[in-house]
């Protein structure tokens, strides 16, 4: 590992085309995030394809775009370890399915009984609200700030070019399911309405808008206390391979308590852009020449450009002038001088080390 | 045993007296015994066998008019609804059921009950038909008084202590109090129209079958066991299951508009004289004021059913006087 760049590691950038080796390669690993990564070449290929366009797209953005990112590790000469995405208008052609929890009160005086009773509606609340989606990292990274910058960087983009997503943002996460395709919520419910598990049902609808599958399932309100115990545990539960990007999530200040997911009864997380911590604290701030500060907060830093973005994590203070060395502006290919979108985190840099990946 | 055994009458006060456990003994823990008010047009009926010890009561219901416009009565809509998906080569066919007053206003055939000791099947649907006969006799006489349907709800399946699988597998969800056995404690503490407090608790949207337990899909719509007399009986009579069920244990609804029903289309108001031949005479109810219903043989001549046997002189009626009448039998030619 090379240590050309210890306190500017890390990297994202939109993917391109030629990423296609190593995102295929992220896809077949068992990397821990939200597998909505193709692993069908040629699938991935055309989501590459569609993410160059509407990266280089000057034109009014229509909200049927997709905005692919990957992670570089600058250490290890750019060895592509995450990729995370942006859906700018999902369910654009259709409609956008969830189950919005509710809670109905039944009261009986005379029998002394008041109930709440749990209910899940199915909607089209989130039909246009811009997805976070697609959060893969390399298991090795996970417990340094490489996910940080995978998936709070997309914030600072979508803040960036807020005329291209709406002012409502979510994300869906990954219900409870083992490896043998067995899911409790789904068994509990969609299997009902398919007669095969989640992955047969995955699979037919493959290439196909998820919305088939959403017009089999029941209309009406489901009563959660008709349903089976494993499927009841499992609401608004995650997979294991949803922890981390889960947990960023609601530290960015997004609300997971309304929707889940209709498929896996995992978590779908909502919030207002300006409402979320990356985008409330991020400043426009002028770069100037100098060494780079251990010891000081990490800040989330982007050069602000839609075709070339770039995002690092570099340690500054809260002077109203940035510091970039020459690595750093060299990574997020500015010149000295330019002005960057600047957001502190919360943890800082350590002094005089190496962030261990 | 001979219909000639059989008496109709209502049910009056001495057969509910304190000692007198004929009528007590047919019903079941919880059943309403309060005698309907006059004004109310409701009437309880009484099957017995006349015997030299007296009269045992072998079956007894109430005729209501106009249920659940005082008090609200719920029942779950059995409906269906078909989720396509005509890419996927899918196509699902869903049974729901929907909490509802559909049958707010119609009249009712509540609270009915038989004896089965010591009775054969036959005895005992000899003395539900002339009991239903009897009932649907007073509503043609009281035709004004009634709406558009009539029905009744049938026993869901239980189990040898009490228990119903459709309430185990729905309505417990949403309400954990008794509801093992007869519900008499719930009767008891709240009156005959417990079951609108615990419908309230019950859930407003459709709900889909498939999300219950095998068992309790299995029981929508099925009779109790003690009870399998009553689909045929019912059904001989022009009643049949209208996709309505039970709250608690998800028995069948049986309906049928009054005004098609063989009975009602059979029912005529003929004059009465005495004189005819036993040999060729068949049974007829007749109606007589004060809601009196006897059991006679005669045979109709046009607008007069000449009767084999002599009325009781104190039921002796002024010579041009109507009565409504109705043949026991079915197959009877009404014209």
């Amino acid at each position: 590992m090379s240590d050309r760049h210890p306190l500017c590691r890390y990297l994202l950038r939109p993917a391109l085309p030629a990423d296609l080796a190593a995102l295929e390669r992220l896809a077949h690993a068992s990397a821990i995030g939200i597998s909505s990564l193709p692993s069908n070449r040629a699938a991935l290929q055309d989501k590459l394809e569609r993410s160059a366009h509407a990266f280089e797209s000057e034109d009014d953005a229509t909200g049927e775009e997709i905005y692919l990112f990957v992670l570089e590790d600058l250490a290890r000469d750019g060895t592509i370890i995450g990729t995370s995405g942006i859906e700018a208008s999902p369910g654009f052609h259709d409609r956008f399915y969830s189950y919005r929890n509710e809670f109905i009160v039944q009261v009986s005086p005379e029998l002394g009984t008041r109930n709440r009773i749990h209910t899940l509606h199915l909607c089209h609340d989130l039909t246009g609200v811009s997805l976070l989606t697609g959060f893969h990292i390399d298991p090795a990274y996970a417990d340094g700030l490489a996910p940080q910058l995978l998936s709070r960087a997309r914030l600072l983009f979508i803040a960036q070019f807020a005329e291209r997503f709406s002012d409502r943002i979510a994300s869906e996460n990954p219900g409870p399911a083992d490896d043998n395709g067995g899911c409790p919520f789904w068994d509990a419910v969609g299997r009902r309405f398919f007669d095969m598990d989640y992955p047969s049902a995955e699979a037919l609808t493959s290439g196909r808008n998820k919305a088939y599958i959403a017009e089999l399932m029941p209309q009406s309100p489901i009563y959660v206390p008709l349903l089976d115990e494993p499927a009841q545990w499992a609401l608004g539960q995650l997979h294991a391979v949803g922890e981390l990007p889960f947990a960023i999530l609601l530290d960015e200040g997004f609300e997971a308590d309304t929707y889940i997911n209709i498929y896996d009864g995992g978590p779908t997380v909502e919030g207002r852009l300006q409402t979320l911590k990356s985008v409330r604290r991020a400043r426009r701030r002028p770069s100037q020449a100098g060494t780079l500060q251990p010891g000081a907060r990490w800040q989330l830093v982007s050069n602000g450009r839609r075709r070339d973005f770039r995002a690092v994590l570099l340690p500054a203070d809260a002077a109203p002038t940035l510091t970039l060395d020459e690595a750093s502006a060299a990574a997020l290919g500015l010149h000295i001088g330019e002005p960057v979108l600047a957001a502190a985190l919360d943890w800082a840099a350590p002094a005089g080390a190496e962030e261990a990946a | 045993m001979k219909s000639s055994n059989l008496h109709v009458r209502a049910v009056s006060v001495e057969d509910l007296a304190p000692g007198n456990g004929g009528l007590r003994s047919l019903l079941p823990g919880g059943t309403d015994t309060t005698l309907p008010a006059p004004e109310s047009g409701e009437q309880w009926l009484l099957v017995e066998r006349l015997g030299a010890d007296g009269g045992r009561p072998l079956a007894c219901l109430r005729l209501r008019a106009g249920i659940g416009l005082q008090a609200p009565r719920h029942w779950y809509h059995v409906g269906c609804v078909v989720h396509a998906a005509k890419p996927l080569q899918l196509f699902h066919r869903q049974s729901t059921l929907l909490l509802g007053s559909d049958h707010a206003g119609a009249s009712e055939l509540a609270d009915l009950c038989w004896a089965r000791a010591g009775l054969s099947l036959a005895e005992q649907a000899a003395a539900l038909r002339l009991l239903l006969r009897a009932a649907l006799l007073q509503l043609a006489q009281q035709r004004h008084a009634h709406g558009v349907s009539l029905i009744i709800e049938l026993p869901g399946p239980r189990d040898d202590e009490g228990r119903s699988p459709f309430w185990q597998g729905l309505g417990r969800h949403f309400y954990a109090g008794e509801m093992v056995g007869h519900t008499a404690g719930l009767a008891a503490r709240h009156g005959p129209d417990w079951r609108a407090l615990v419908a309230v608790l019950l859930p407003r949207q459709p709900v889909y079958a498939s999300f219950l337990p095998a068992a309790t899909q299995a029981a929508i719509g099925q009779v109790d066991a003690s009870a399998q007399l009553l689909p045929e009986l019912l059904g001989s009579e022009g009643l049949a299951y209208d996709h309505h069920v039970g709250i608690i244990d998800g028995g069948p609804v049986f309906a049928a508009c009054i005004d098609r029903l063989p009975a009602l289309l059979q029912a005529r108001r003929l004059s009465l004289a005495e004189g005819g031949d036993a040999a060729t005479s068949e049974p007829w109810l007749l109606a007589l004021p004060g809601q009196q219903t006897l059991l006679l043989r005669g045979r109709r001549e046009g607008q007069v059913l000449r009767l084999a046997q002599a009325l009781p002189a104190d039921l002796r009626l002024a010579g041009d006087a109507l009565v409504w009448a109705l043949p026991l039998e079915l197959s009877a030619d009404p014209r």
